[in-house]
């Protein structure tokens, strides 16, 4: 699949800032932001949706005919995307509301802050859904995906909330450390997912064409020069680039986030290094999403002449 | 479908116009029907009542919009800038009326002093009858169309075989035939009718053989895909002619009644009349009666002739049936399968099969249809035999310089097993079948001032016939019916350029194209055939000293004109394709058609039609002169509704008579325009069902023939297995004939050669004089389904399906030689070399390499941009092969043209290759992936409008069906 | 009704004139123009809804050359109906045809990642999703001449190598066909229930032969009376 710049930011963005946003509701509920001032909690939350909206606003850059992304908020029904998008607007008056409560102390803070993880959780899943529900494109459809977008938005999101506590000298130590596991746990099921993606499986060009008992091979695709098709689906990376892409993404997006962050967690290394571990991991994480889209095999490759996805 | 339930309505009837028309992209020349709306093309379609299309319609036809939206369309007359070189491209925009005073001053100074110095060449023309009648009027026997590089061979071969052919000329039974037999058929020739046909025979059940070396288009869907090296289809053909005879499996009954089989030759090696057939005073072949035991009029009816035997002529000349020099022929351990399979590369199971299950289908799937008819004798028959086996042949047997030899073979095969004008079998299409030959002979006069004696093509029978003055040189430019190529019926258009710069046999003044790319994809050699065109003499004068260009695009040869003269769009022109050029018939109907122009004229252009009948009469031909010397006719339409070539015979044979109601033949009607356009543009007339079949020995057709001027008698078109015509030829090479003879030994050698009475195969010539081993590969070139014919290639839909061609060869052989899909390669004959990106596949003789053609442009010329495909990837096979044959400089210091020795057609396809990797070094190569050789870019024309960045076209807005908000959300998940 | 087309493998010659023909009336149709990028420029790409696809099954000697036209098969499950966000994309309750309303795509491409088929493709100029509408601005027009109320592909496929017809009629051609030929789903597995069906090529056609003996040899001639 063709990556789109503008869908690579808004799924690594606005996934960190539903993480971030999931962080400090999740603190006012376990207890662990009552130290906090409600200015800094305040501005995680302001920080949360400006990511969120920058996410947002990026991915209606993709749009071929934006006037009329206003409707898709109306097949709630059965689309994901419809879905994210109702959610993602929903989420901003709670989140909203969520803030006033911090601000104001209000009695329903609880409320708020579970509405607003619950509301962040959903569209991050929703936005996941989108992918993992296509059954055109096997890496995508699969329950790992979106388990994977929710971790990648709780470690990123997370790693920023400790960045944030840590500028404001508010930082707990049992906080790094959970952090610490869940990279670790995200990584786990990234390289299952890597080992899953690398089983050959499903439709192949035989399957495509009708024609089991033999081998099929391309003699001529109808067109000479790229279509719509070829450039939205026929991304062609080469795969010892991709191998070695796979080996720096690990390393920036778990590798060296979770070494800083233990030198901070053993005391060695200052709180500042959290900020340099976060801007690392987003990098990492803008790789991850590039791969994920250019490791992902349309089966319409089928019929341009690919043997299997 | 009924229902259109809450359907907005899509089209507004009220304001579209239906008109029907004739399309003009290949030479199918299917009915269309044309929807407009606000002046603008709606839709294109088949017109479902005509015979030719039957309502289909192929994409090119489909992509006719784009075809008149080209930005390449000619806008005005245009001048070479005086001052400048030809071929700089450098033009000034010149009146029509300037342009035409120019030209008749011009041209009726050479028809005043040397009409042959005018060399009238036309490219895909249809309407031969007319330009040929315009040459002919002029008085110059230089003019021919481009017949003699596309099919001459299949269509002479025919002609000189069964009065009849492939294509044009006839068809299979699609209706009846059980097995299909298709030989070297390109994607093409024809399109929409074979595709038809094709449809039907395996809807029918019938089985479909395929002789191709490239499993691409119509082999896709054979039952059966003989993989042949090219250019060994005639041994192929003969082989399974020895294993009928072996087994006995000839129609024997078929031959002894309607070929010339049963004839007796004279049998006299070494002597004079040896190989001509024994005549009766009154010049009736003999035949050996076996009532009588005697010799027989051949044309008698109540005769039982022998078809095998030697006899004794009753002044002693020892005599054998032609059947059974055949026999002899074939039953040579040569065309044994064994033998064959080595040099087609097709086994000798497979031959022998082939054959045996033809054979079958003949003998033992013999059909009937209970009609009376009468034969030639006057007796009435009760039925038409059939024996359903059909066949077809086009340029992947003609386009080899054993062409003629091989199409005759093919015939030779179809007429043993019977199969020729029965039910089930090879049908002609009227006005075929033709006597052998037409009697008209090729014009050889050169008077000023005055018309041919006859038609500039003709058919000739004895060396008598040929073109060549009281040296044995030939008279015309191409030197068409000289000894070179004795029956070149069609001409040789691809010899014109360079004979004239070499001035042989002469120089020519003025080189007049319509619609023919000779400086590009129409030329073998195209890039020398580039430097012919801007040669000059010691003076500085060019060799060929004014060019007049007519086209309606800017095609690589405006550029290269002196005179360019927009022609129009098909749709924007009266035109007629009539019975007396190349006919649309079908098997069981007589057929010709209009144009009718549907979108007005929006530039200086006139069509090439109107323009030949304002010459004509400027130039004051006496057939289009009245007695004052005044121009006769009106115009184009006036002339075809007025012209009488014969009494009640024009252009166009239907609504003929004064009230229109005469068919075939009668008085001009001054309404048959109208008439035409009444009736969609085409007229039919259907055969009787006792004159559809036999034809050749068919009174009841044979009446209808000479009355509607299709033949001169009504007497039995005798088939011709052996030529007398090509043994007086080769007894010319021998010496031993009493007339013209050749002086160079060349000359004799050819004859002697390839003037074989019998079909026979010989190795393709430029194959023969090439090394096998230094040029492994046979190269060979096909049109694609959706440019076949055409001259679209700037068409922006078709140029989406295809804008870069590639060279496709065998998997096997791609990866022995280290070539991957996409690699770049040297592709390199004895003419020179090109490069081009390979593609590697499994359907092709894996010692063949081929591309599509004609895919590749020049950059700048027909409205593409500067970086289009076609000018950066695409390439031309053209480069490597050479109008002249390789090797030896025959007597006389001149080389031989690369063309069949008999017919002169163009061997496209002797070329042999060999192919190397492109290194990633190469310097030319420069990182840029870009095929070679490279050209100059051509100028853009005066007021020329380059294309915008995005087309959108559509006649109307679209009325789009609006989705109602309750049904958005109310819809769930299914 | 389910309204879809059966496309014929043994007959298709890959003439592209189902693409053209279906490029020429849709230019000017519903969902028109069709929009052509650099269409005299260096790649030209506009929006088709139809193309063609050749293959080559099995390897030499025995490889068959097979062209596949590939439109819109119209599918019951139509995911790529079930994703677009906006509700220009669905399916007609009435006859199963999937159109798209032009007037309310905003071109996310969503529903051409949904679909398997490569029918979707988005126009350059209008932004807006493209794909066949089974002609429903003819088959439906009754001003139109009976026989040509059929989709521009089927009305000028040389070879009759496109058949269209409501696949819920058992007795329709389009079903018929497809029972008798076997007619087969494309890449049936992604369980979208595409509803245009293919015919695969038939078996090539076995030809009785004259059995002849190896041993016979050269079977003479003979002249027999026959008259002229």
């Amino acid at each position: 699949m063709h990556p789109a710049f503008s869908v690579l930011i808004f799924t690594v963005t606005s996934g960190a800032g539903y993480g971030l946003l999931a962080w400090l509701g999740a603190g006012q509920l376990l207890g662990y932001t009552q130290t906090y001032m409600e200015g800094q909690q305040v501005i995680l939350g302001v920080i949360a949706m400006v990511l969120v909206s920058i996410g947002l606003v990026s991915s209606t850059l993709h749009l071929a005919s934006p006037k009329n992304a206003w409707r898709s908020f109306s097949r709630f029904r059965t689309s994901w995307l419809s879905r994210e998008a109702v959610f993602a607007i929903i989420l901003y008056p709670v989140a909203a509301l969520y803030g006033a409560a911090i601000f104001w102390q209000w009695s329903s803070i609880d409320i708020l802050a579970g509405l607003s993880i619950i509301l962040a959780l959903i569209t991050l899943f929703t936005t996941s859904m989108i992918y993992a529900s296509l059954k055109t494109i096997r890496q995508w459809n699969t329950p790992m995906v979106p388990a994977l977008f929710m971790a990648y938005a709780l470690i990123s999101g997370g790693l920023l909330f400790l960045a944030v506590s840590g500028f404001f000298g508010s930082l707990k130590p049992q906080l790094l450390a959970v952090v610490m596991g869940l990279i670790v746990i995200t990584l786990a099921l990234k390289l299952v997912y890597f080992f899953w993606q690398g089983k050959p499986q499903g439709a192949t060009i035989q399957t495509a064409t009708g024609f089991s008992q033999a081998s099929v091979r391309l003699l001529d695709a109808g067109h000479s020069a790229p279509t719509f098709l070829n450039r939205e689906f026929g991304y062609q990376v080469a795969a010892d680039l991709l191998l070695r892409l796979r080996i720096v993404m690990t390393l920036v997006t778990f590798i060296l986030p979770l070494g800083l962050v233990y030198w901070v967690f053993d005391g060695a290394g200052r709180v500042e290094l959290l900020a340099l571990a976060w801007s690392i991991m987003m990098a990492g994480l803008l790789l991850e999403r590039w791969l994920f889209f250019a490791e992902a095999r349309h089966v319409v490759r089928l019929y341009q002449g690919e043997q299997r996805t | 479908m009924s229902q259109s339930q809450d359907l907005p309505q899509f089209e507004d009837h009220s304001k579209q116009e239906h008109r029907y028309t004739t399309c003009y992209m290949c030479a199918c020349r299917c009915g269309i029907k044309v929807t407009l709306e606000n002046e603008k093309i709606r839709f294109i379609q088949g017109n479902q009542d005509h015979p030719v299309n039957k309502g289909v319609l192929c994409a090119k036809g489909n992509s006719a919009i784009m075809k008149q939206l080209s930005p390449a369309k000619l806008t005005q007359p245009l001048l070479r800038k005086p001052g400048t070189e030809r071929g700089a491209g450098e033009f000034e925009p010149i009146t029509w009326d300037a342009a035409l005073e120019m030209l008749t001053a011009r041209l009726a100074n050479i028809r005043a002093t040397d009409p042959k110095k005018l060399a009238y060449f036309t490219g895909r023309d249809q309407m031969q009858a007319l330009t040929g009648l315009w040459a002919s009027q002029f008085g110059t026997i230089n003019w021919a169309a481009h017949g003699g590089f596309c099919s001459v061979n299949m269509a002479a071969a025919g002609l000189y075989t069964m009065g009849h052919s492939f294509w044009e000329f006839g068809d299979p039974d699609w209706e009846r035939t059980k097995y299909f037999m298709m030989w070297g058929v390109a994607e093409d020739h024809a399109s929409n009718p074979i595709k038809l046909g094709l449809k039907r025979i395996k809807e029918r059940g019938a089985k479909f053989v395929a002789v191709n070396p490239v499993r691409t288009g119509y082999q896709a869907i054979a039952d059966e895909w003989i993989a042949i090296t090219p250019g060994t289809d005639g041994m192929l053909a003969l082989s399974m002619v020895q294993v009928l005879l072996r087994e006995g499996l000839v129609d024997d009954e078929f031959l002894i009644r309607y070929t010339n089989g049963p004839q007796l030759v004279i049998n006299n090696p070494g002597k004079q009349g040896d190989g001509l057939l024994l005549r009766d005073a009154e010049g009736n072949p003999q035949v050996w009666d076996q009532h009588t035991n005697g010799m027989q009029s051949a044309f008698s009816s109540d005769v039982a002739p022998a078809l095998l035997g030697e006899y004794e002529a009753p002044c002693g000349t020892p005599v054998r049936t032609a059947f059974s020099i055949l026999m002899e022929k074939y039953m040579a351990p040569e065309y044994a399968p064994e033998a064959a399979s080595k040099v087609c590369g097709v086994d000798a199971e497979s031959i022998e099969r082939i054959a045996l299950e033809m054979a079958h289908v003949a003998f033992k799937e013999t059909i009937t249809i209970d009609t009376e008819w009468t034969d030639w004798a006057g007796r009435k028959q009760s039925q038409f035999i059939g024996r359903p086996v059909s066949m077809h042949a086009m340029r992947g047997i003609s386009a080899h310089s054993n062409g003629f030899q091989t199409c005759r073979a093919i015939h030779l095969l179809q007429v043993v097993l019977g199969t020729i004008d029965c039910p089930g079998g090879h049908l002609a299409k009227p006005p075929f079948p033709k006597h052998i030959v037409p009697p008209i002979k090729p014009a050889k006069s050169n008077v000023p001032n005055t018309p041919l004696e006859s038609a500039p093509l003709g058919f000739p029978t004895q060396p008598e016939d040929l073109v060549i003055d009281e040296n044995g040189k030939p008279m015309r430019i191409d030197k068409a019916y000289s000894w070179d190529a004795p029956i070149a019926n069609h001409g040789l258009m691809h010899m014109v350029i360079s004979n004239a710069v070499a001035g042989d046999p002469y120089p020519i003044d003025t080189l007049m194209l319509f619609m023919a790319n000779m400086a590009w994809n129409s030329s073998m050699n195209t890039a020398q055939t580039m430097d012919m065109l801007r040669a000059k003499d010691e003076n500085g004068d060019y060799k060929i000293p004014f060019i007049v260009t007519c086209d309606a695009f800017h095609s690589e040869t405006v550029n290269f004109s002196d005179l360019v003269l927009p022609d129009t769009t098909f749709l924007e022109r009266y035109d007629t394709i009539s019975m007396l050029d190349r006919p649309i018939s079908e098997v069981d109907a007589a057929c010709d058609s209009i144009r009718q122009p549907i979108l007005a004229l929006d530039r200086d252009v006139r069509s090439w039609q109107e323009v030949m009948v304002d010459l004509a009469g400027r130039l004051k031909f006496p057939a289009f002169v009245n007695d004052e010397g005044q121009p006769k006719f009106e115009g184009y339409e006036d002339f075809i509704v007025n012209f009488e070539r014969a009494p009640g015979i024009g252009f166009l044979a239907g609504w003929r008579g004064k009230d229109g109601e005469k068919s075939l033949r009668g008085e001009p009607n001054p309404n048959q325009w109208k008439a035409y356009i009444d009736n969609q543009c085409f007229f039919k007339f259907e055969l009787k069902p006792n004159q559809r079949y036999m034809r050749h020995a068919n009174r009841d057709y044979m009446e209808l023939a000479k009355e509607a001027g299709w033949v001169g008698s009504t007497d039995q078109i005798v088939i011709e297995l052996y030529s007398e015509t090509l043994q007086k030829f080769r007894l010319a090479g021998q010496g031993l004939y009493d007339g013209p003879q050749p002086t160079e030994e060349h000359h004799k050698e050819r004859l002697k050669t390839y003037f074989d009475p019998l079909p026979f195969y010989y190795p393709p010539l430029e194959q023969e004089r090439t090394d096998a081993k230094e040029y492994p590969f046979y190269a060979v070139t096909q049109r694609p389904m959706f440019m076949y014919h055409s001259w679209d290639s700037q068409n922006s839909w078709l140029r989406q399906i295809m804008s870069q061609n590639y060279l496709y060869m065998h998997r096997s052989k791609g990866e022995a030689l280290g070539i991957k899909d996409f690699g770049w390669v040297w592709v390199e004959s004895h003419n020179g070399r090109i490069r081009a990106q390979v593609k590697l596949m499994e359907g092709v003789n894996p010692e063949t390499v081929w591309t599509w053609n004609a895919i590749a442009k020049q950059q700048g010329t027909w409205g593409l941009s500067d970086d289009a495909n076609e000018s950066q990837q695409g390439f031309l096979m053209n480069h490597l092969i050479n109008e002249l044959l390789p090797g030896e400089v025959e007597a006389g210091g001149h080389r031989m043209t690369n063309s069949d020795p008999i017919t002169g057609q163009a061997a496209w396809y002797d070329l042999r290759v060999k192919i190397t990797p492109v290194s990633d070094d190469d310097k030319d190569l420069t990182g840029q992936k870009l095929s070679w050789p490279r050209f100059d870019k051509v100028k853009p024309l005066p007021n020329f409008t380059p294309a915008t960045k995005m087309s959108s076209y559509s006649s109307h807005p679209n009325i789009n069906i609006s989705r109602g908000w309750r049904d958005i959300f109310s819809r769930g998940e299914k | 009704m389910k309204l879809g087309l059966v496309v014929d493998l043994d007959t298709c010659v890959g003439c592209h004139a189902c693409a053209t023909a279906c490029k020429q009336w849709n230019t000017s149709g519903t969902i028109g123009p069709l929009s052509d990028e650099r269409p005299y420029g260096k790649d030209p790409s506009g929006s088709w809804l139809n193309r063609i696809h050749s293959y080559e099954v099995g390897d030499s000697p025995h490889s068959k050359t097979v062209n596949i036209p590939m439109s819109c098969m119209h599918c019951e499950t139509a995911d790529c109906v079930t994703v677009c966000p906006t509700g220009a994309s669905y399916k007609r309750e009435e006859d199963g045809i999937v159109l798209i309303d032009q007037d309310k795509c905003m071109g996310c491409n969503l529903c051409s990642w949904a679909c398997p088929y490569g029918a979707r493709e988005l126009d350059p100029d209008s932004g807006t999703m493209k794909k066949c509408t089974l002609c429903v601005d003819r088959i439906y027009d009754e001003q139109l001449p009976e026989s040509e109320r059929q989709p521009a592909c089927v009305l000028t496929c040389p070879t009759s190598s496109r058949v269209f017809g409501d696949f819920d009629d058992p007795d329709s051609e389009v079903s018929k066909l497809t029972r008798e030929r076997a007619g087969q789903q494309l890449m049936p597995e992604l369980g979208y229930n595409p509803v245009n069906t293919y015919l695969p090529p038939r078996i090539p056609k076995q030809q009785d032969s004259i059995v002849v003996s190896p041993m016979q040899g050269v079977k003479q001639l003979v002249n027999r009376i026959i008259n002229r």
